[in-house]
Order: structure tokens, then C-alpha cells, then sequence
């Protein structure tokens, strides 16, 4: 007998609407968890989703997929990769599995409330297997650091992270909150897979991809260019939203979610991303840097489709486009310098070689970024080790929850971008994290960063060994310089034969 | 015109494939199916971005003859990491597309 096509009785099949009877629309649909707008159940119907699967598609395609990243990791489990790796890649490993799996289970559960809640029929039924997907990126990436627990506590954080009040998790916890379980169905379809999935997720599941290919550690680049491909499919599900909101007069509104949602994101990915593909990765695995990475897939790939969607380039623009150039270099130094608070240990990234690639790359670094390492390389040349640590707390933006970061040397733009808002004064990293903050005060008003809760009282002994405590960090866990320090000698060397 | 501005105005599109057999296959495809169409391949060693100016499809039968053996459209997801423009889906071709040329 032959099988229709999947296209002659999808729409039927999935337009699971009905007319409730025993309770009111409102009642099914409650508007702060459905986010319909007051545009009527019929408009939502006519939802289209561009990227169409059926349940039996869907299991004999994931089957195959996660045979295909399984076997990758079986073949190659005996080489003990991981053991002959250089230390900066290790660190980019063991940061990613701390920061993203528990991002991806919170996306799991937004995707189940656009299945519940969305009145889109299509968004319910794709949003399913999006809950799905997200699911099998959470167990991948808990399994596959799983079996690098033998080489050190630093791979636990992948179960860990998110579930401490570790600082850079309480960042990226801040931004999946805000994007995906703080909001009604319609703006987590936009936020979350429009703007985040369609947008950043390529940069971290297949800019890092290359890198991974290019260091030798193919195993890593099976396991998220394949997750990538769940992405693809089920981030669709923001377009056809957008063009409901902007057929119906919610053009403005729709621009200003995805408009937060990419500076949330690049934030995020600015301390995340940007240290471990510029410095972590060895010179010789970079395919491209942090910055060419943005530019093919944000800004000629994303932000493209955004235009083609209706709508603008955000306001922003001019701001994002010149800040490519610094804040991943300002969060870097932030990050090797409080290196003790973090779960990986960060490689500086910084040997002559680094340095000749981050001038070529990032023309004037040595000017401005280098002449800080300047002073930490000295200081570790000459035994003061001590002087490379921190001894006061950095200020920390209320919207990223990052230090507010800023161009040192012959560039200094150093700012803080105060608001009094209720009688309590606020600090953002920049016009734009404040903007985020000033348009919506009631989603992020109250929240302490992990300053505040310093002040506050809230960790005790109120130094840094109370606040590695609070932070959840044992001795083993701590970051330390992912090279030893070992960088420094061709600097030593070099100044023992200009002597 | 700013450089970032110019980068952004670009009419490409296609898939972004994992590299490998199938990879392989929708490049020779992307050809004979988009014959008036200059393709571009980008190799990324772990992905391939491959394009062209403002449509690019992929038929089912292009890719079965590429692969020598039967292929469903829906099995082109297992490798199908990303796409710029927008998309359409179906049982016999997949399509890449922008609505708007700039």
C-alpha cells in the first residue's frame, strides 16, 4: 500500500485545536503563559512552522543520529584523547560541559511550556520534539564528560555548575531564566529559538566545531555539530511567531524581544565563547577567530534572516559591532585574573605566537590588552606570582551578571551606566544592558549579583575563601593557569638572549 | 556603507552540512539541481557552507542519483547543522530561499 506524503495529511494532523467547553479559553490559555496577545485563537491557527517533521521521522532520524555520535565516541574512547590534548583545550571542554548541559534541560522545559501553552498548533507540535531534543542534549553532554571524571573533579561541574552560585553560572543561569522558563509561550519561541538558537547557538555548536576538527578532537565535533542539527530543525519555530506578530501590529514589540535576547546572549557568549576560541584553543586549531566567527554567523547569516523576516537590525547595532573588538578580550583578563572562581582552569593565551595572532586579528591588542599581560607576565618572570591574583571585587553589570568589562591602555573607555530605579541604585556594563533593564524593570528588579550578596553578608568569612565556599568550589575545583604558568619561558628565554 | 553593513547585505544562501558522505552528495546536488546557480562550497573542515544567490534547492532525486542508493529528504536533518535563509520542507525537495533581495 502506498504511504501518502507526509505533506498531504500533516496539516490535518497536527491542527490539535478545539473548542474548550468545560472551561474558558482564558482559563486553558492563561495569557501570562501563552503569550497571545490578543491576537484570536483563529490568526494563531494559521501558524506555519517552515521545518516539518512526524513522530515516526522523528525517532528513526534521532536513532540515527545518536548511533552516529555514540560509535564517533566508542571508536575513539581508546585513543585517550583527552590525555594528549593541550591543557587550553581541556579548559575549553570542561568550561562548555559545566556551562551548557543544565542550559539545555531548562530549554527542555521551556519547550514543554510552548507545547502546552502556545495557542499555535504548529509551535505545540514542534515544540514537543524540541522537549525532546533538548532532553538528548542534556544526557550527551552529562554522559560524555561522565567518563573524564577519573581525571579530575573539574568535570563534574558539568552535572555542578548551574546548581551553584559559582559567578559565571549565576550569569548564564540569568540570561536561560530570562530567555526560556521566565516567560509566556510566543516570546520564549522568539527569545529562545529565534534570536538564541537560530543566532548563538552555531557559534558554540559549530564555530567551535571547527576548532575542535582542527585541534584533533573529533569526538567533541561529532557531539555538538550533531546536537546542532536538532537546533536547526526545532529553533524554526521563532519565524512564523515573528510573522504573526508583525501581520498583527506587534512589530515593535516582537523587535524588542529579539533585540534583548541577542544582547543577552552575546554577553553571555562574550565570556564564555570568545576566551576559549581567542586564547584556550592553540594557535594552530583557531579556523577563525572569535570575531570572524560572529561576523559569518551572526551577522552575515542571523541577522540576515532577521531582515528578511521584517524586521530591523537592532538599535544597537553600531555598539555590538565595535564592542566585537574588545569585551571577549576584557573578559578574558577578567577571567585568567579570578581564575580561583572558576570551575576550568583558564590558559592566558597570551605566548609570543598568541600575541602575533591577536595583533593580526585584532589590530592595536598589544597597545591596549597586551600591556596588561605586559605587567602580569613581568610580575610572574620576576617570582611574584601573588601580584596576578586579585585583591578587590569586580563591579558587576545587574543585567549580565559579568564584570563590567572595558578597553584598557591608549583605548581606556572604562564606564559604569548607573539607574536609580525604586530607591535602589543599579550598575550596567553598558547603554544597552541598561536599556534591557529600563524597558522591563519588573523581570529583573531585586536581583543581587554576587557582589551585592558579598556586601549583603551573604558570604561569610567575607573574603575569598568564603566566597570559593559559597561559590561551591573545592580546592581541586578552582581554576588555576590551565599551562602552569609554562608560557612565560619563552619570554624568559627570549630576554635571557637579548641580555 | 559600513564593512559590517556590507557583510550583512548578502542574498546567500543553502545548507550548512556536517562534513562527510552526505555533505559530499548535497554539493554535487546543489549543483544539478541550481543549474543557472553559481554554488559556492565553503569547507570548514568540521562543517561545509554551501550556497548560492537567493534560492537553492535540493531535490530527493538528485540525491539519491549522488548517493547511489534510496534517500528520504527528512534523513538530510542528521547532517543538516544550520542553513542561512529561510527554508521549506518536503518529502521531495527541500528549498533555501530569502523573500526580500537586498
Amino acid at each position: 500500500m502506498a504511504l501518502l506524503k507526509r505533506e498531504d495529511w500533516y496539516d490535518l494532523a497536527r491542527t490539535t485545536s478545539w473548542t474548550p467547553s468545560y472551561v474558558s479559553e482564558e482559563v486553558l490559555f492563561p495569557e501570562e503563559m501563552s503569550g497571545s496577545r490578543g491576537i484570536p485563537m483563529q490568526v494563531w491557527e494559521t501558524y506555519d512552522e517552515p521545518y516539518k517533521t512526524s513522530y515516526p521521522e522523528y525517532v528513526s532520524i534521532q536513532r540515527e543520529k545518536d548511533a552516529g555520535t555514540y560509535s564517533v565516541k566508542a571508536a575513539l574512547e581508546r585513543a585517550a584523547f583527552v590525555d594528549k590534548a593541550d591543557p587550553g583545550w581541556v579548559s575549553t571542554m570542561i568550561a562548555h560541559y559545566g556551562a551548557i548541559p543544565l542550559g539545555e534541560y531548562l530549554a527542555s522545559i521551556g519547550e514543554a511550556r510552548m507545547a502546552r501553552f502556545s495557542k499555535a498548533p504548529g509551535n505545540r507540535n514542534m515544540a514537543v520534539f524540541g522537549m525532546m531534543d533538548e532532553n538528548r542534549h542534556t544526557q550527551l553532554q552529562l554522559f560524555f564528560p561522565h567518563a573524564n571524571i577519573k581525571r579530575g573533579r573539574q568535570w563534574d561541574w558539568a552535572h555542578k555548575a548551574l546548581r551553584t552560585n559559582e559567578w559565571a553560572a549565576v550569569a548564564a543561569r540569568s540570561l536561560f531564566d530570562d530567555i526560556t522558563t521566565a516567560r509566556d509561550a510566543i516570546s520564549t519561541a522568539i527569545m529562545l529559538t529565534f534570536a538564541f538558537e537560530t543566532g548563538f547557538t552555531n557559534m558554540q555548536f559549530l564555530g567551535l566545531a571547527a576548532d575542535a576538527a582542527e585541534t584533533g578532537d573529533h569526538t567533541f565535533a561529532s557531539l555538538i555539530s550533531s546536537i546542532q542539527t536538532d537546533e536547526s530543525r526545532h529553533s524554526q519555530q521563532g519565524g512564523p511567531a515573528l510573522k504573526i506578530l508583525i501581520e498583527n501590529g506587534k512589530q515593535a514589540e516582537a523587535q524588542q524581544l529579539v533585540d534583548v535576547a541577542i544582547w543577552r546572549s552575546w554577553k553571555l557568549f562574550s565570556v564564555l565563547t570568545g576566551p576559549i576560541m581567542d586564547y584556550y584553543t592553540p594557535v594552530a586549531g583557531r579556523k577563525l577567530s572569535f570575531k570572524e566567527f560572529m561576523l559569518e554567523w551572526i551577522v552575515g547569516q542571523f541577522e540576515r534572516q532577521l531582515l528578511d523576516m521584517g524586521l530591523e537590525k537592532p538599535w544597537y547595532w553600531d555598539i555590538l559591532m565595535r564592542d566585537l573588538d574588545s569585551t571577549h578580550h576584557g573578559m578574558h583578563l577578567g577571567v585568567w585574573f579570578w581564575r580561583r572562581t572558576v570551575w576550568w582552569n583558564p590558559a592566558a593565551g597570551v605566548t609570543p605566537e598568541d600575541r602575533e595572532w591577536l595583533e593580526a586579528k585584532y589590530p592595536g591588542w598589544n597597545k591596549n590588552w597586551g600591556r596588561c599581560w605586559d605587567v602580569i607576565t613581568d610580575n610572574l618572570l620576576n617570582g611574584r606570582e601573588a601580584l596576578t591574583h586579585p585583591e578587590t571585587l569586580p563591579l558587576i553589570c545587574h543585567m549580565c551578571n559579568l564584570p563590567i568589562a572595558c578597553t584598557p591602555g591608549d583605548g581606556w573607555d572604562g564606564q559604569d551606566w548607573p539607574l536609580e530605579h525604586a530607591g535602589r541604585l543599579y550598575h550596567f556594563g553598558s547603554e544597552v544592558d541598561r536599556w534591557c533593564f529600563e524597558i522591563n524593570p519588573d523581570q529583573y528588579k531585586g536581583h543581587q549579583t554576587i557582589v551585592d550578596r558579598f556586601l549583603a553578608g551573604l558570604i561569610l568569612p567575607p573574603n575569598l575563601k568564603g566566597a570559593l565556599k559559597y561559590m561551591g568550589l573545592a580546592p581541586s575545583e578552582q581554576g588555576q593557569d590551565a599551562h602552569g604558568y609554562a608560557w612565560i619561558e619563552k619570554f624568559r628565554a627570549a630576554k635571557a638572549a637579548a641580555a | 556603507m559600513s564593512k559590517f553593513d556590507a557583510l550583512l547585505k548578502n542574498n546567500r544562501v543553502g545548507p550548512v552540512m556536517r562534513a562527510g558522505e552526505v555533505a559530499e552528495a548535497v554539493k554535487e546536488a546543489a549543483v544539478l539541481d541550481n543549474p543557472d546557480k553559481r554554488v559556492t562550497i565553503e569547507d570548514m573542515n568540521a562543517y561545509l557552507r554551501i550556497s548560492a544567490e537567493g534560492e537553492l534547492i535540493l531535490t530527493r532525486a538528485t540525491l539519491e542519483e549522488c548517493l547511489g542508493r534510496p534517500f528520504k529528504m527528512q534523513e538530510l536533518e542528521v547532517n543538516l547543522s544550520s542553513f542561512a535563509g529561510q527554508i521549506a520542507t518536503g518529502s521531495d525537495r527541500f528549498r533555501f530561499y530569502f523573500k526580500h533581495s537586498l
